[in-house]
């Protein structure tokens, strides 16, 4: 057993670290230290300049232009941008739908889509939910009916992130209802300014943006946008969120927020709060090592399953428990809230500065135990999968 | 022993709720919310109408001379339906300042609370003294009053405000009109969506027939106050508990995945559970609590302070399970249930949080 990274690992992390120190744009940074909001074209100038050092396939083979990366450089990659502060990358289309395109898509399909997710010049989105179709998604109803060369959309998405800002979604829809439900989904790739699209905003707790409403009524779409085989969709579906293994426990980002924390309540002198942090801290290092020992296994040829569940369910406690504490650490000012975004150029009250950012994080992240698989949801799959029972 | 509310007293709460499912829809709720109100001037000549704003007054203030049983009823009530007029900061915390004071021109004062007419404030808290109330840096010499308050509740709508202060050495209570010279405030908003302000005071000319109370009158005048506004916050977040287990037992009966009720679901009906019990045992501890206030003993201050510690960690709790189960429509603004999260984040961060109380309690 050797707890150390490999001397090449750790040069690539020096690697990333200079990109850190040199390279990411500096608008970006400064908004993200003050948690104040990016707009579109942040998102977009952050993206491009990780495809411009050729990072943006992150998780890509290097056939289709990805890094190559190992499961450990991953980790490594996943762990110094969450520590820097970086966005969490927009997964819709590095991460879920790209897989889905070389893996299950034609030649054309590739030569069409990827080298634009590479370059983000295309903002994708995720149109798996409806609104009577959650955690069971496979009972969704949009309809797709075959119509000579084109698909025939109606329906409804819900939840759907950034939609506001797309310019394409993968939507799951039914082109059978005749058999069992798994088997009459396809996956359809769509041109959001398509006619008969509409996106409605849908304002969360924390007075924020980030979720809409897309509705699809006889919405047109070529049968070349069909990803593989009419019918097989839910395979697509399934092959999409197992992809999607590490990074989701958000060790990087959780050890910067604690590192915050520490500071905030280093200057309250309450014990209360310093045991909690430890706890904390605990937490977070139970989780590292848990996601290390995943990796190791991986790595040595092993297929680490369901287990990495308990990464989804320790991580979002964990980025839950933190700004809970922040909260906490606000103290009576936690009363304040100024709704997302925080106070702007207006006249800010007295009270710690971190009270605002710290409430509409608290309000913000309850979505991560619920979307991703809900973590109910991924106990039973633990029950089931590893359990037994 | 009896532990049943009286007849007056369930036809008090009857005729409470009956104005809040009428009157007082969710959906009406959010229409003051967005508008440029900070609450709903409608709803507040009614609740004076009602006598609402007149009920824990004293007879001789011209009040019916509730206790905190009443206040209790009327706040759980509120929290079910999440008031958000500010009846705690008129009636309750600038209210029974006035009342129990020996101040001169009170009588006036809370009539115009009582019929509605007149917001005032009380302005206990500063930013360095976070919990603290009876030290504050605020100050009159020579007759001039300096210093900030911060989180006065609905400070912004108030004509007149109590500002707590330092007086010739001692802790003194005074009153200051909004408009007068020196006066200036910003005005906020909290996370349950009502208003407060912060308050600076540059060289505000104090008399003596401005100062209603000093010395250990004032400051039992303001621990009184602030223990009372603590029990009925606390008594809120009791309703609110209440209605986070059954809104969200509702909710989960009506939704289906896997083709059933998600509440067929064993892990969510032991959650659901939960939330019961915690409200149940946060519905004792208010007994406890408001009964203790009640007779005046000794103990109140403690058994205020192990409610506002189990609401202040539990009702949290219940609140992010309510949001938990009802899944998206948890976190949705349209929906109510996740208001409920706000309000119980305001009810811990006022007064004292969960931990603050526990420590209090153990004294
Ligand atoms: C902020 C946010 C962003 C999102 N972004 C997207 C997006 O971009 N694209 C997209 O397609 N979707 C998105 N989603 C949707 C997300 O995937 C769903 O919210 C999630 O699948 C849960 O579904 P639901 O909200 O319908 O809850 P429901 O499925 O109705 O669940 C309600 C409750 O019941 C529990 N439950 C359900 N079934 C079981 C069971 N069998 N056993 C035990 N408990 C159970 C759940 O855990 C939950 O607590 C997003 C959601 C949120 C909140």
């Amino acid at each position: 057993m050797d707890i150390n990274f490999s001397k090449e690992d750790l040069a690539f992390r020096d690697e990333l670290r200079e990109w850190l120190a040199n390279d990411y744009p500096k608008h970006v940074k400064d908004k993200m230290d003050k948690g104040e909001h990016l707009t579109r074209q942040d998102m977009v100038d952050y993206h491009k300049a990780l495809s411009a050092k050729g990072w943006m396939g992150y998780n890509w083979p290097v056939e289709y232009g990805g890094t190559g990366w190992s499961a450990t450089q991953l980790y490594l990659f996943n762990k110094e941008f969450g520590m820097a502060g970086c966005p969490p990358l927009l997964a819709f289309g590095v991460s879920m739908v790209a897989p889905v395109i070389w893996t299950f898509g034609n030649e054309e399909q590739k030569k069409r889509f990827l080298p634009d997710i590479l370059d983000f010049n295309t903002w994708w989105c995720q149109g798996y939910s409806e609104p009577g179709s959650g955690s069971d998604l496979a009972s969704l109803k949009t309809k797709a009916v075959k119509d000579g060369d084109h698909y025939v959309v109606n329906g409804s998405k819900t939840w759907t992130t950034l939609a506001q800002n797309a310019d394409w979604i993968f939507l799951l829809v039914r082109t059978d209802s005749t058999g069992k439900k798994q088997e009459g989904i396809s996956f359809l790739l769509v041109d959001m300014k398509t006619p008969g699209i509409e996106v409605k905003p849908i304002i969360t707790i924390d007075g924020d943006h980030e979720v809409n409403s897309v509705f699809f009524t006889d919405v047109k779409v070529p049968v070349e946008n069909l990803v593989g085989e009419e019918g097989k969709g839910w395979t697509y579906a399934k092959f999409l969120l197992a992809h999607e293994r590490f990074g989701i426990a958000a060790v990087g980002a959780s050890m910067r927020a604690l590192n915050e924390l520490k500071e905030v309540v280093a200057e309250l002198n309450n014990s209360d709060l310093d045991k909690k942090v430890a706890e904390m801290e605990i937490a977070i290092s139970a989780l590292e090592m848990t996601e290390l020992r995943l990796l190791s296994d991986l790595e040595n040829g092993g297929h680490p399953g369901a287990e990495s569940s308990i990464l989804k369910i320790k991580g979002t406690e964990i980025q839950q428990g933190l700004t809970e504490l922040f909260v906490e650490a606000a103290g009576e000012y936690a009363l304040m809230y100024p709704g997302a975004g925080g106070y702007g150029s207006n006249d800010k009250p007295s009270g710690p500065e971190h009270a605002a950012v710290s409430l509409e994080k608290f309000l913000n992240f309850r979505k991560t135990s619920i979307y991703g698989g809900s973590n109910e949801i991924q106990k039973n799959i633990i029950s089931k999968f590893v359990l037994g029972v | 022993m009896n532990l049943s509310y009286t007849e007056e007293q369930v036809m008090l709460r009857e005729q409470i709720q009956k104005f809040c499912e009428t009157e007082y829809d969710f959906y009406k709720r959010e229409e003051v919310v967005k508008s440029e109100d900070d609450f709903d001037a409608n709803a507040w000549s009614l609740f004076a109408e009602q006598g609402w704003l007149s009920m824990p007054f004293s007879e001789e203030s011209g009040g019916f001379g509730f206790g905190p049983v009443e206040l209790s009823i009327l706040f759980e009530e509120f929290g079910k339906s999440l008031v958000i007029e500010p009846y705690l900061s008129n009636v309750v915390l600038a209210g029974s300042v006035l009342d129990k004071s020996n101040f001169e021109g009170k009588v006036e004062l809370i009539e115009n609370i009582c019929s509605g007419s007149m917001h005032v404030s009380l302005a206990y808290a500063e930013a360095a003294h976070s919990y603290e109330y009876l030290k504050p840096d605020t100050n009159v010499s020579d007759n001039k009053l300096n210093g900030t308050k911060t989180l006065v509740l609905n400070g912004n709508n108030a004509s007149k405000v109590i500002v707590s202060c330092v007086r010739n050495g001692e802790l003194s209570l005074v009153l200051v009109d909004t408009t007068a010279d020196g006066v200036s405030f910003n005005t906020f908003r909290t996370i349950d969506e009502k208003t407060c302000a912060e308050f600076t005071f540059e060289n505000v000319s104090i008399q003596d027939s401005d100062v209603i109370a000093s010395g250990d009158e004032a400051q039992n005048l303001l621990t009184e106050t602030i223990n009372l506004a603590t029990l009925c916050i606390s008594a809120e977040a009791v309703g609110c508990m209440v209605s986070c287990y059954h809104k969200t037992v509702q909710y989960t009966k009506e939704r289906e995945q896997f083709d059933q009720p998600i509440s067929n679901f064993q892990v969510l009906q032991h959650r659901m559970v939960d939330m019961f019990i915690d409200s149940e045992l946060a519905k004792s501890l208010l007994f406890k609590a408001m009964l203790e206030v009640d007779a005046d003993s000794e103990d109140k201050f403690r058994h205020v302070s192990a409610l506002k510690a189990h609401v202040g960690k539990f009702g949290k709790l219940s609140a992010q399970n309510a949001v938990q189960l009802h899944g998206g429509m948890g976190v949705s603004e349209e929906m109510m249930i996740g208001h409920y999260l706000k309000k119980m984040v305001a009810i811990d961060a006022m007064f004292g949080n969960a931990d603050y109380h526990l420590k209090s309690f153990s004294k």
